[in-house]
């Protein structure tokens, strides 16, 4: 087991840096085309004592181990908030009230000392509030004005309004006058004008890798709690990925103008789970406005500015880049140390070239040019790379004539579900690649490889971080690439040993022998740590379904008296499919589920294959639990037997593991579809009714020579 | 005489540029007027004119209940000098007469089809023919059919007719069971039908032949046996039987779905299939196509105009012509049709259609229609005309058919092929046919398949090198 197990320092999915969900090109919403997150690394110095006052005072909790990067200390240790400035609309604040000529003249960001810039971000479980709350910063700041725009500002992509979820990470940066310790009047001075950084971060557990982007930006968070629902499952992610980062953490009750908002239970809950003080607690509510004047105060004085060097020589952490139709590679920079100018030779640590920095300055929210970039500041660098590839996130800037000891850099993404992409049309392939190259040429969480099957043709694997992830990935390549495509069933990466000691890993079924010479001796599937909150009442089903998810109770214990706290060993193969909606039914939508990956285990696991007249279906190959495999057998060749039509000959569908048959079902050979009748007049008619048929017969998929319809690939997906 | 039909096939085809056989100089300098090189370029060469005509003599007593054909319902009552019959007659006259002339020759074939052509008078159908023999031309031999009910002749009007030409009856018998033609809605009942037949052989026609209609509402499989041995026993020519289809708008599409009761089931319908096989089969009737048998010489060749895609002309209400390699449909509507007529003669309009003739429907309609008949696709023209990739992709497609015996793949002296001989090139495949009953049963899937194959044809970006590489060594 332990050979396999993987430690959180080699897959930190915390750590996994990504440019994923960057939007299309800048045709589309031009004006946020690219705000695109911003997170970094950085290393710490202990000595400088930026850990938040939660982080210090915080007791070693039974629930440490929740979080996703418990055992990265490695990383964790080195890391701080280094000075950014993400700036997205630095003229819509007090500036453009106050100050036409300003907006002429060229930004100045040396007005900006890292004293008075502060990167935050707001971190809540879905639905909380964050997006709204955001909302309210923003207009409050002048930002954006009033009634403006839609609603969830920065929740851009289609998806994001269609489903009301964050996908996203986005940024916008503030101007905010304000007085520190009431002492803007000892010298006569006005009040400073602080730079804000606001984050707004996706809630799905999917999508926690953003999440720990824009954490890594920052120097503290608001941790949005709703003022009726009370702590949930990933509140509880969302805290341990900001604690084990050592922010300082504001907490922000929301939702308080709401009839059940039971503020009073909800900071017992902070304070019991999470060891934060009640009266720290800001009580808000988005809607009403009520409370909101103490959040900007609460976050110029609670959260440190970012550190950094201003005489040392420059190393800049790579945090994004996309591709720009008529400026190329645009890569969203961090300034940990030095100064950079326009103009200056750079080069990036992991690829060793060597670049100009042709043209820098800030998101703001467009590419403002400021010609200079200063320590602590976040902008852009376009500097003539031709490709995306060549700015891997994570990686460390310098100047070409003076050579720096590399910034810790993000590490991989770590892809846990798999599945096959393939064009619903066979001829559609070039359009599909294309639309996979467009939207993954900014989205590098997805991991791609070209993939053939004999039933779908050429395709591709794609790994995901989780099945939202990848939802939302055909969902934008349908909507914004005008792509169909079939997908095949989700699968996560096994790992498989033979007698002769061979391992194989396994992303796609199809790929494991079904009849292997050697014997597998050994068969290792990943799991994750599932955290799941719910009323009390609804534990015996919760339990139940857990149970027949092949799950193992690690903890559960009471949140306050109606809510229950659990944590569960799943193999991830039972929570890919269908595994939340299955919660969310059985709580009348109460429950609240997070989960981060966990170690491999070991598992009696078999391939199944789907054979169509003694032809097995690549597409349709499973691996599954041995004593789940009848029932999933029986259950797949009845939904097939449902959705394939009769053909001119009988058709045999099988389950089979190895040679072994499980499951069988028969469709029996058409009989008759004959046009009688046929005379002159009729020709035209006939052979129109012919050329849909001929149709019907294109759309389809076909092994050996039995067609399926494209639908039997999607009822395949219901099949747990 | 099959045979002899069969060479103006694809007199539509520009041949191609690469043909070393066939150099057609208008080529080079025409203007292609449709896009893919496999298209057909509608001004060369010039194609043969028609020498079949179709007339729709539309009128009925009643309609029935499974129809959805153009018809006027005359009713009971109505008798032979009613004027609508006389001024439709009129009207189909006029068109014949202002139909543009085509380089024409004289009919081989003339089929009155309805509707219930039995019911015009022989007069109006002498006027018919008399228009038609001036326009243009009726062979000596020509085959003159007509369909006729049984109800709505006696032997008088049969006598009548022959005397007119006509030497071909299709008899619209549908079945013997009182309770099933009533059910359909047919104006006549069994005794009806056992007295035209009858007339029929008394008036010495020796060309005839009994329609018969299978799966219709409650007709079970006894039924069917029975209306097969009758009708053998009757000793017709010729017997079409025809598959009941259930049409949108019919008394029958309100009333039932195919496949469910009181219709048989899709099982039971293909016995039935069978069984008019295997009975008329065993009385010695050749089923040379899906629906249609024959004693041997008396195809109907009218109807193998229409399935050697030969050229027709079409007159009268709905009627469908093909001429100059299109397909051109006269209004459904009396008073629309009445006034196509008017317009035909002031030249406003034309009655051979236009647009622009397309290589692949040219060839969806020849393996559509060929493959319906016994004889086959005739691979040696299909290949000339449309090249051999897609005769081998075709040979490719329907392999596994051919296996399953679905497909019978012949020699030039048409003997079979066996699947395992199929790449044998001494074994030429020279005809593609489609087995009786089991291939036939399943033609519409099979004719689809073919249509993919013709579908995805330009899109095969090798098609000039195959052409080159394999025309040498298949077939011709
Ligand atoms: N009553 C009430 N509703 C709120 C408040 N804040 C947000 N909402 C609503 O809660 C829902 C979720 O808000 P959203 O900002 O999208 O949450 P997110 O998923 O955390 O980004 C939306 O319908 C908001 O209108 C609040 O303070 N009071
Ligand atoms: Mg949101």
């Amino acid at each position: 087991m332990t050979q396999f197990s993987r430690s959180a320092a080699q897959y930190p999915l915390l750590w996994i840096q990504t440019t994923s969900f960057s939007r299309k090109s800048s045709t589309l919403d031009g004006f946020y085309s690219h705000t695109l997150l911003h997170t970094a690394v950085f290393p710490q110095n202990p000595e400088m004592g930026y850990l938040s006052k939660a982080s210090k005072i915080l007791r070693q909790s039974n629930y440490l181990s929740l979080s996703r990067n418990f055992n990265f200390n490695p990383i964790t240790g080195r890391i701080t908030n280094e000075r950014f400035s993400m700036t997205r609309a630095v003229l819509c604040s007090h500036s453009r009230q106050n100050s036409t000529a300003r907006e002429k003249n060229s930004i100045d960001l040396s007005e900006y000392p890292p004293e008075l810039v502060r990167n935050f971000s707001i971190i809540a479980h879905v639905d909380h509030g964050k997006s709204t709350l955001a909302d309210r910063l923003l207009e409050l700041t002048g930002t954006i004005k009033k009634g403006h725009g839609q609603p969830q500002y920065l929740d851009k992509l289609q998806v994001e309004r269609e489903r009301g979820i964050t996908v996203k990470a986005q940024t916008a940066t503030m101007f905010y006058k304000h007085s520190v310790n009431g002492d803007d009047n000892s010298d006569g001075k006005e009040s400073p004008n602080f730079l804000l950084n606001l984050i707004d971060t996706p809630g799905h557990v999917d999508f926690t890798y953003e999440v720990s982007r824009s954490l890594a930006a920052c120097q503290g968070v608001l941790l949005v709690v709703d003022a009726a629902q009370g702590v949930q499952a990933q509140t509880v992610a969302n805290f341990y990925l900001a604690f084990e980062s050592n922010l300082t953490i504001v907490p922000v009750i929301n939702k308080i103008d709401q009839p059940t908002a039971d503020p009073d239970r909800v900071k017992a809950q902070l304070k019991s789970m999470f060891d934060l003080d009640p009266s720290d607690a800001l009580l808000t509510s988005a809607k009403t406005g009520e409370g909101l004047e103490q959040i900007l105060p609460a976050v110029i004085e609670r959260i440190p500015a970012p550190p950094g060097r201003s005489d040392s020589p420059l190393r800049m952490l790579l945090l994004d880049s996309y591709y720009d139709e008529y400026r190329g590679v645009i890569c969203h920079v961090a300034v940990v140390d030095g100064v950079l100018r326009k103009g200056d030779k750079i080069s990036a640590a992991a690829t060793g070239q060597s670049y100009e920095a042709l043209d820098i300055g800030i998101m703001h929210p467009e590419l403002t040019p400021t010609g200079i970039l200063l320590t602590g500041q976040v902008g852009y660098v376009v500097s003539g790379m031709r490709s995306t590839k060549e700015a891997r996130v994570g990686d460390t800037i310098y100047h070409t004539r003076n050579a720096v000891e590399p910034l810790p850099g993000f590490k991989p993404a770590k892809h846990m579900v798999f599945s096959g992409l393939y064009p619903a049309d066979g001829s559609d392939f070039e359009a599909l690649n294309h639309a996979i190259e467009r939207l993954t040429c900014n989205d590098a969480s997805v991991s791609i490889t070209k993939e053939t099957s004999t039933a779908l043709g050429l395709g591709f694997r794609c790994g995901f971080l989780g099945l939202l992830h990848m939802d939302v990935f055909h969902q934008r390549l349908e909507q914004e690439y005008g792509a169909h495509v079939i997908s095949t069933v989700p699968t996560v990466p096994y790992i498989f040993e033979f007698s002769d000691g061979s391992k194989l890993e396994v992303q796609n079924p199809a790929t494991l022998p079904s009849n292997p010479k050697q014997r597998v001796t050994a068969c290792w599937e990943p799991t994750v740590i599932a955290t799941i909150i719910i009323p009390s009442e609804y534990v015996g089903p919760v339990i139940t379904l857990v149970s027949e998810r092949r799950g193992h109770q690690l903890e559960y214990s009471f949140i306050d008296s109606q809510r229950i706290f659990m944590k569960y060993r799943l193999p991830l193969r039972e929570i890919v499919v269908d595994f939340y909606n299955e919660l969310k039914s059985i709580t009348s939508g109460y429950a609240s589920f997070d989960y981060e990956d966990s170690d491999y285990q070991q598992a009696d696991l078999v391939k199944l294959d789907i054979l169509l007249n003694g032809q097995p279906v690549d597409a349709m190959a499973t691996i599954v639990h041995n004593t789940k495999a009848y029932r999933v057998g029986r259950e797949l060749a009845e939904k097939l037997k449902n959705v394939i039509d009769r053909q001119m000959f009988e058709i045999s569908i099988q389950a089979a593991i190895g040679s072994k048959i499980i499951a069988r079902e028969t469709i029996s050979a058409m009989r008759k579809n004959v046009l009688a009748k046929c005379y002159g007049g009729d020709v035209t008619r006939k052979r129109k009714l012919l050329e849909k048929q001929k149709e019907g017969k294109k759309r389809m998929k076909r092994v050996g020579s039995v067609d399926i319809p494209q639908e039997a690939f999607h009822q395949l997906l219901k099949v747990s | 005489m099959v045979k002899s039909t069969l060479t103006p096939m694809f007199w539509a085809l520009t041949p191609k540029p690469k043909s070393p056989k066939q150099p057609s100089p208008a080529f080079a300098n025409s203007t292609p007027l449709v896009r893919h090189k496999a298209s057909v370029n509608p001004t060369t060469p010039p194609p043969p004119p028609p020498s079949s005509a179709y007339i729709h003599l539309p009128f009925c007593r009643k309609r029935c209940h499974y129809c959805d054909f153009p018809i006027l319902a005359l009713g009971s009552a109505s008798t032979p000098d009613d004027p609508r019959l006389s001024n439709y007659v009129h009207h189909l006259c006029r068109e014949i007469t202002a139909t543009k002339p085509h380089a024409h020759t004289p009919l081989q074939t003339v089929y009155f089809g309805g509707g219930t052509p039995s019911l015009v008078p022989p007069t109006l159908v002498s006027s018919v023919l008399e228009t038609l023999r001036a326009k243009f031309g009726i062979r000596e031999d020509a085959e003159i059919s007509m369909e006729m009910d049984p109800g709505t002749f006696d032997a008088e009007k049969m006598r009548e007719m022959v005397v007119l030409g006509l030497n071909r009856v299709s008899l619209g018998v549908q079945a013997f069971q009182e309770e099933l033609l009533r059910a359909c809605g047919r104006a006549h009942g069994v005794k009806e039908v056992l007295e035209a037949i009858r007339v029929v052989k008394s008036c010495g026609v020796r060309n005839w032949s009994i329609d018969l209609i299978a799966s219709l509402p409650h007709q079970s499989s006894d039924m069917w046996e029975e209306s097969l041995r009758l009708t053998v026993d009757s000793q017709p020519t010729h017997v079409s039987v025809y598959d009941l289809q259930i049409e949108q708008g019919t008394k029958f599409g309100r009333l039932y779905s195919p496949g469910e009761f009181p219709l048989p089931s899709e099982t039971q319908s293909a016995e039935f299939y069978k069984m008019a096989s295997r009975i008329l089969g065993d009385a010695n009737y050749n089923h040379y196509e899906i629906s249609s048998y024959c004693k041997s010489g008396y195809e109907c060749k009218h109807n193998f105009t229409y399935w050697k895609n030969k050229p027709f002309y079409g007159f009268g209400l709905g009627s469908t012509s093909f001429v100059g390699g299109l397909r051109f449909s006269r209004p459904r509507k009396v008073n629309d049709y009445f006034n196509f007529v008017q317009n035909l003669e002031n030249g406003l309009v034309n009655s051979s259609g236009d647009g622009q003739i397309h290589g692949k429907d040219t060839a969806m309609d020849v393996v559509m229609l060929s493959l319906r008949t016994s004889q086959g696709l005739d691979l040696k023209c299909f290949q000339e005309s449309f090249g051999s990739p897609i005769v081998l992709s075709l040979l490719e497609v329907y392999k596994p058919y051919v296996e399953s015996g679905l497909v019978v793949c012949l020699d030039e002296h048409r003997k079979s092929i066996r699947v395992d001989d199929l790449n044998n090139t001494e074994r030429k495949v020279v005809y593609m046919r489609l087995s009786d009953p089991e291939g036939f049963l399943l033609s519409n899937e099979l004719i689809a398949l073919a249509f993919g194959v013709i579908d995805s044809w330009n899109d095969c970006p090798s098609y000039q090198e195959a052409e080159a590489t394999l025309k040498q060594e298949f077939i011709c």
